[in-house]
């Protein structure tokens, strides 16, 4: 492999379309969240550099690793949940932008997302804490209940793109302009909405009841990573959504219009559903994900096999 | 109000010391500290009173006790009052048949410094953990 | 001065601490803290831990019982960190002065803690939410 390999491949993965570029487009669309959380409530709302303000807040405090604490997980947490994030929105700009995809990769992604909610369970396990150990089992339970229907309406996208689980391939076909589609893109929606820890599924940071649950012993840098990975999960999952469901994202003439449009529609809904639901308890949201989104995943998934076995395209 | 007290009377009989009436709904009724149990179990279980509070004062001379029964019906409030002697004022609780007495009795403890006997649970209650023991606030001599 | 209290001043978080206080100035934070006065235009965000915090909003004189925990608290706070006192109480104990049961105000029993420590005054009994707020921007800028 020769150098200018290397190089490009640094470069990708540490700037463009890698670590910084998801960065930054991860604190503007956590800025845009806030904003639009703000208006809803008829306020003002924070600048536009608030969320970087914060970060570099959070860097310029010490850090405290509390006593009865793993030291060495503690510290290691948060950046396995940073790699992760990094690695799957490169991942997911490079097959939008540059159509750079590898058989399996769809598969790759979902392993990808489910490291940044389990660094945060480890971490909270790790912290020594009773309230972070609550915070902690709530995420566990939490992530058991989402990736089953989230699994599930990935299904019917693969169904739906003729069996293929590439992702350039997905991202060519609509797959929420029909009947299987539109109900795997509603679910995967909510499902997603528990992936980023917003309202109603936050209950593992619920900051009322549990004083912050999994990051209750986290300050400083370490702190600084976890905004770091929520924000870049704000970016990397819509467009996720916007590339398996609403037909990819093509940057090229009229259709940079259409991608912006696709990410700011899933990310739009997103807070809408956020800012409109009081946070539910653990047992309604696993309740929730295995007695009402499955079935609904699963009866997506049969028309899906049904429109494929009979050739009915818009089922 | 005058059959409370004349329920009151029939039970206490001559041990009732004084009777002051300071307005048509209140009067204060005196008898010694050994008499209060009786008192207040006429006053709660026979005729059917609720013990609104306990209060206390530092008399230089003694600690006096005023126990505040409120009837609701009658819209009537009756307290028996009684002066506990210093050094070392002890008093008999009536925590044992009026369970709902028992955090007063322990703050009154607490800050003047009365002992209930027969209390069941006579350990601090709103006083610093590190407070000095035997220094009641509430006493005129009781500043530390 | 340093990038790092720059940094604070843009994005002050804070944790809510009573000591003691009658719960008055602790309504009055609380209402501050409701999107019809939005702080969050400050970049002031409430936390639920000293270990998210930036900023002790303390209320309360402290009494003997709470002095060791504020203590407790204030070294929880990671570095650098602002004091808050609200109101009259937690500025110079306000009508509990002789009381028997208080252990100082604000001030007194976090510099026992930490001689260095900032800490800024908010006097009123309560103080408005307004009067908190510029309160809150006229002692940041003084940082």
């Amino acid at each position: 492999m020769s150098a200018a390999t290397v190089g490009w491949y640094a470069f990708a993965f540490l700037v463009f379309p890698g670590f910084l570029f998801s960065l930054a487009g991860g604190l503007l669309a956590s800025w845009v969240d806030r904003k639009v959380s703000a208006r809803v409530q008829w306020r003002v709302g924070p600048p536009l550099g608030q969320p970087l303000f914060d970060v570099v807040k959070l860097l310029g405090k010490e850090t405290i690793v509390p006593e009865g604490a793993n030291r060495l997980v503690f510290l290691v947490a948060p950046l396995v949940g940073l790699a992760a994030a990094t690695v799957v929105s490169t991942i997911l700009w490079m097959a939008n932008l540059f159509a750079v995809s590898f058989v399996g990769d769809l598969i790759v992604v979902v392993y990808l997302f489910i490291l940044p909610p389990v660094s945060v369970m480890i971490g909270g396990f790790a912290s020594g804490n009773p309230l972070a150990a609550t915070g902690a089992s709530r995420e566990m339970k939490l992530i058991l209940a989402y990736e089953l229907p989230f699994l599930i309406c990935l299904a019917v996208a693969i169904i739906r793109s003729d069996l293929s689980i590439h992702l350039v391939d997905i991202a060519a076909r609509p797959v929420a302009g029909s009947v299987s589609g539109l109900l795997a893109f509603l679910v995967s929606l909510l499902c997603v909405q528990a992936k980023l820890g917003f309202t109603p599924f936050d209950v593992a940071e619920a900051e009322t009841e549990i004083m912050g649950g999994v990051y209750i012993e986290y300050s400083g840098a370490p702190l600084a990573v976890f905004k770091l990975t929520q924000a870049m999960l704000l970016i990397a999952l819509p467009v996720f959504m916007a590339t398996v469901f609403l037909g990819g994202m093509h940057f090229s003439g009229w259709g940079i219009l259409w991608a912006i449009l696709k990410y700011l529609l899933v990310v739009v809904l997103v807070i809408l559903i956020k800012n409109t639901n009081p946070r539910v308890r653990i047992d309604q949201a696993v309740g929730f994900f295995w007695k009402y989104m499955t079935p609904v995943g699963v009866l997506a998934a049969a028309l899906a096999l049904a429109g494929r076995a009979f050739g009915i395209p818009w089922l | 109000m005058a059959d409370v007290l004349a329920g009151l009377r029939e039970s206490l009989g001559g041990r009732i010391l004084a009777t002051e009436s300071r307005s048509p709904r209140q009067t204060y009724v005196s008898v010694s500290c050994s008499d209060i149990p009786d008192a207040a179990r006429c006053l709660f279980e026979r005729l059917g009173g609720r013990l609104a509070t306990v209060t206390g004062l530092d008399e230089r001379d003694g600690i006096e006790l005023l126990y505040h029964f409120c009837f609701d019906a009658e819209r009537i409030v009756l307290t028996v009052k009684t002066k506990v002697a210093k050094p070392d004022p002890r008093i008999s609780s009536i925590t044992p048949f009026l369970p709902g007495a028992e955090w007063i009795e322990r703050e009154i403890h607490d800050l003047l410094g009365v002992r209930f006997d027969g209390h069941p649970r006579p350990e601090r209650l709103i006083l610093a953990d590190d407070w000095p023991e035997g220094v009641y606030p509430l006493r005129k001599d009781g500043r530390p | 001065m340093s990038w790092k209290m720059w940094a604070l001043k843009k994005s002050p978080w804070v944790f809510h601490v009573n000591t003691g206080a009658c719960n008055n100035c602790d309504i009055e934070v609380l209402e501050l803290l409701t999107p019809r006065f939005d702080v969050e235009r400050f970049g002031i965000r409430l936390v639920g831990t000293p270990r998210h915090a930036d900023a002790l909003v303390v209320t309360g004189g402290v009494t003997r019982q709470a002095a060791p925990r504020l203590k407790e608290v204030y070294r929880q706070t990671p570095k650098p960190c602002v004091v808050f006192a609200i109101g009259a109480c937690a500025c110079s104990m306000g009508i509990f002065k002789e009381g028997y049961h208080m252990a100082g105000p604000v001030d007194k029993v976090i510099r026992e803690e930490d001689p260095n420590a900032i800490i800024m005054y908010i006097p009123g009994c309560p103080p408005k939410p307004e009067a908190m707020i510029l309160g809150v921007v006229k002692a940041l800028s003084l940082l």
